[in-house]
């Protein structure tokens, strides 16, 4: 299945610098926020949203199609 | 023996050039713990109820904590205290670098300066001594020139000089203190009030380490910084800095645009921390910006500082005056709908030159724009500036003038509130100020734990003095060992968010109060995590405080900050925010429509006050708060506060 994602703030880091963030991926039916994380090499806390809904665990399971936000809660200044 | 801190107190009086020593017992530092709340002690002891801000009698407190200067990262900080010129309430603001090591080094943790020199002078705190110089020639410097000057005149390039700028000497309502030329302790106007004693700046130098109790445990948790730094995501927020949140805010609907009328600026991109990176960074060209366009705090392995140089052309920038953070770049960017980064980077610049806080003259600048894109104020007022949002060159002249208090600079100067008091013409509908300060780059509409902090903060609008509401439900085990658990749904406003926000600014406060960094110890993304933070205190100091204690501390410098507040006869009609929040909903992006309902507002307010155990009329703290957190010698001393408190 193909999902959409975008990566916010330095995570851009984990795609190469030409997508700047956004990328559209191939993964297995059925993966989880877990696997797309493994996928992209995310080791560190993030949080996630999916079609608009935030804070998805890492054990939901994404549909073909869907966008998806990952970022980091950082504040400050 | 002491462990952590030196044990002595220089107090400076330059009215008379007295200069003493106080040795407090170890009690004293362990109910205090340095930074915030040991500055307040000495306001709240020193100085007269109802002295003005830019008074002799205004006290003005310069506080390291009892860990600074030990080889850990985020220790080096400096909190400064005293009756703020901006706000009329008391002023707080912290700043980093070398100096507040240096200053630990010297052989003092804090120096509490009262009256007015006679003529400019500085204080040189080096080694143990302490002695007042003449600075008539180094009055009307730069930032940059002064340090340089100093470290010739006292032959020594490892000085470390806290100073006020041009701004501070001119009595800019918020001047700042500026360290290195390019750190700040920036907000609240304190570069004025030591600008209105005539002290250009307190130099130091030492080599009297601080001792540290448990080296041992001391080495694990230095070693921990290691281990945390990838999985925390510290690493990235090195190499953007503050910066990186930029586009994120900006996604969430959260970055502050037009004066906060929008939360959403369509040219983010242009002024985000990944562009600062990859396009302005000293040494971006070669791509060695990791090596040259970064910079760090003593003994921190993060490296979060930001180094920017322009070469040539209307916005030429030498590096030595660091580069912008988030706020600035919203603040100089987004606020006024400028995109153009190396105007950002000059203003910034400036601002470290002449000792102003860009969050303040940013927003002044903004609410000004807003003024002009109103017909409120026009090319008379300004004596022909067009204050049109998206002008760099505007937002730049109006930087420099402010700084040196010319034409319509000098009513700017007083600060965006001062200032629509002066103009009228129903300017003050545009206001972005909570008791005067302007509001920082985080948007109560968003997060609306902010409405409350905002408005009910002793020293204004201010974005570090909690965590904010995202936090909660992102670091579920952290915010646990705070005691919070009960995380809520985004854009809530109840009285759980309110416990959050409290229990939040309580550990801000003993942050602020230990004097460390809020990226590197808090309950959210930082590098240590609450618990570690008590464990760094113990092992430096060979104290055993927990979390109660830590969190006491802060409880104990929150209240000490509403108590001086009170005694001012200022309470619960000052905690307001901008009107606009409640009237005018904000456009486009995620937030579109976004705004505030009073009422509900009004009721977590007061949903705050009692949770803090504050008079819900009046705002002011109970007696039996501040004598359960041994304040009772506040009410007792200052029968100002005593007629308001019960």
């Amino acid at each position: 299945m193909k999902i959409n994602i975008e990566l916010m703030g330095a995570l851009v880091d984990y795609l190469p610098a030409s997508e700047k963030g956004q990328s559209v991926l191939t993964l297995n039916d059925e993966s989880t926020i877990a696997d797309l994380l493994n996928h992209l090499k995310i080791k560190r806390r993030v949080s996630v949203a999916v079609n608009g809904d935030e804070e998805k665990g890492l054990e939901h399971v994404l549909s073909d199609g869907d966008d998806v936000l990952i970022f980091t809660v950082i504040s400050g200044g | 023996m002491s462990y952590g801190y030196t044990g002595k107190i220089l107090h400076v009086n330059l009215t008379t050039s007295e200069i003493k020593v106080e040795e407090p017992d170890e009690q004293f530092y362990r109910t205090y713990m340095g930074g915030s709340a040991m500055g307040m002690y000495y306001v709240l002891k020193e100085t007269p109820a109802g002295a003005e801000a830019l008074s002799p009698e205004n006290v003005l407190a310069l506080c390291t904590g009892v860990v600074t200067g030990t080889p850990i990262s985020g220790q080096s900080r400096l909190t400064s205290v005293a009756k703020s010129p901006l706000t009329g309430c008391i002023g707080d603001a912290q700043g980093g670098g070398y100096f507040p090591a240096e200053m630990k080094f010297s052989g003092f943790d804090a120096v509490i300066l009262k009256g007015k020199s006679p003529k400019p002078v500085y204080l040189w705190m080096h080694h143990g001594e302490a002695e007042l110089k003449d600075a008539a020639h180094l009055w009307g410097m730069t930032t940059g020139d002064a340090e340089d000057k100093l470290k010739e005149e006292l032959e020594d390039k490892r000085i470390e000089v806290l100073q006020i700028g041009p701004a501070g000497e001119n009595l800019v309502r918020f001047a700042a203190l500026i360290s290195m030329s390019n750190r700040a302790n920036g907000r609240t106007g304190m570069g004025a009030v030591m600008g209105s004693k005539n002290l250009k700046a307190v130099v130091v130098r030492g080599k009297q380490k601080p001792s540290i109790a448990d080296p041992e445990k001391f080495k694990e948790l230095q070693k921990l910084a290691k281990t945390n730094l990838e999985p925390t995501g510290m690493d990235s927020f090195g190499k953007y800095g503050t910066p990186e949140v930029t586009s994120p805010q900006n996604k969430s609907g959260g970055l502050p645009t037009y004066n906060f009328n929008s939360g959403t600026f369509d040219k983010h991109e242009e002024i985000n921390g990944i562009t600062l990176y990859n396009e302005h960074l000293r040494g971006h060209e070669k791509d060695e910006q990791n090596r040259f366009g970064r910079d760090t705090c003593f003994s921190c392995s993060i490296k979060c500082k930001r180094v920017s140089q322009i070469d040539e052309g209307p916005f030429k920038t030498d590096a030595k005056y660091g580069g912008p953070e988030y706020e600035t770049l919203a603040t100089f960017g987004s606020y006024c709908g400028i995109s153009n980064m190396d105007a950002i980077i000059h203003a910034n610049a400036l601002c470290n030159m002449y000792g102003m806080d860009t969050i303040s003259c940013g927003a002044t600048i903004s609410w000004a724009m807003e003024c002009w894109a109103e017909g409120k104020i026009t090319a008379e007022d300004t004596g022909g500036i067009e204050l049109e949002y998206g002008s760099a060159e505007a937002m730049v002249k109006m930087t420099e003038m402010i700084a040196i208090q010319e034409g319509f600079g000098k009513i700017l100067a007083e600060g965006s509130q001062k200032a629509s008091e002066i103009i009228g013409r129903g300017t003050e509908d545009y206001l972005i100020t909570s008791k005067g300060q302007e509001a920082p780059a985080h948007m109560p509409q968003v997060k609306r734990s902010l409405s409350v902090i905002y408005a009910a903060n002793p020293f204004g609008a201010d974005h570090e003095s909690s965590e904010h509401d995202p936090a909660y439900k992102a670091y579920p085990e952290r915010m646990e060992q705070i005691g919070l658990t009960n995380p809520q749904e985004r854009l809530a406003l109840n009285e759980e968010i309110m416990r959050f926000a409290m229990v939040t600014q309580h550990l801000s406060s003993a942050v602020d109060s230990l004097s460390v960094c809020a990226f590197i110890f808090g309950a959210s993304f930082q590098l240590y995590d609450a618990d570690n933070l008590v464990e760094v205190v113990n092992a430096v100091t060979g104290w055993d405080t927990d979390m109660t204690e830590i969190l006491a501390v802060g409880e104990r410098r929150l209240n000490m900050l509403r108590a001086f507040n009170s005694r001012e006869g200022i309470g619960r009609e000052s905690d307001t925010l901008p009107k606009k929040m409640f009237k005018r909903p904000l456009e486009g992006g995620r937030s579109d429509g976004y705004v505030l309902d009073e009422k509900e507002w009004e009721a977590a307010l007061e949903d705050y006050y009692r949770l803090c155990d504050w008079n819900v009329e009046t705002g002011h703290p109970s007696l039996n708060k501040l004598e359960s957190l041994g304040l009772g010698w506040v009410v007792a001393e200052n029968q100002a506060l005593s007629q308001v408190v019960s």
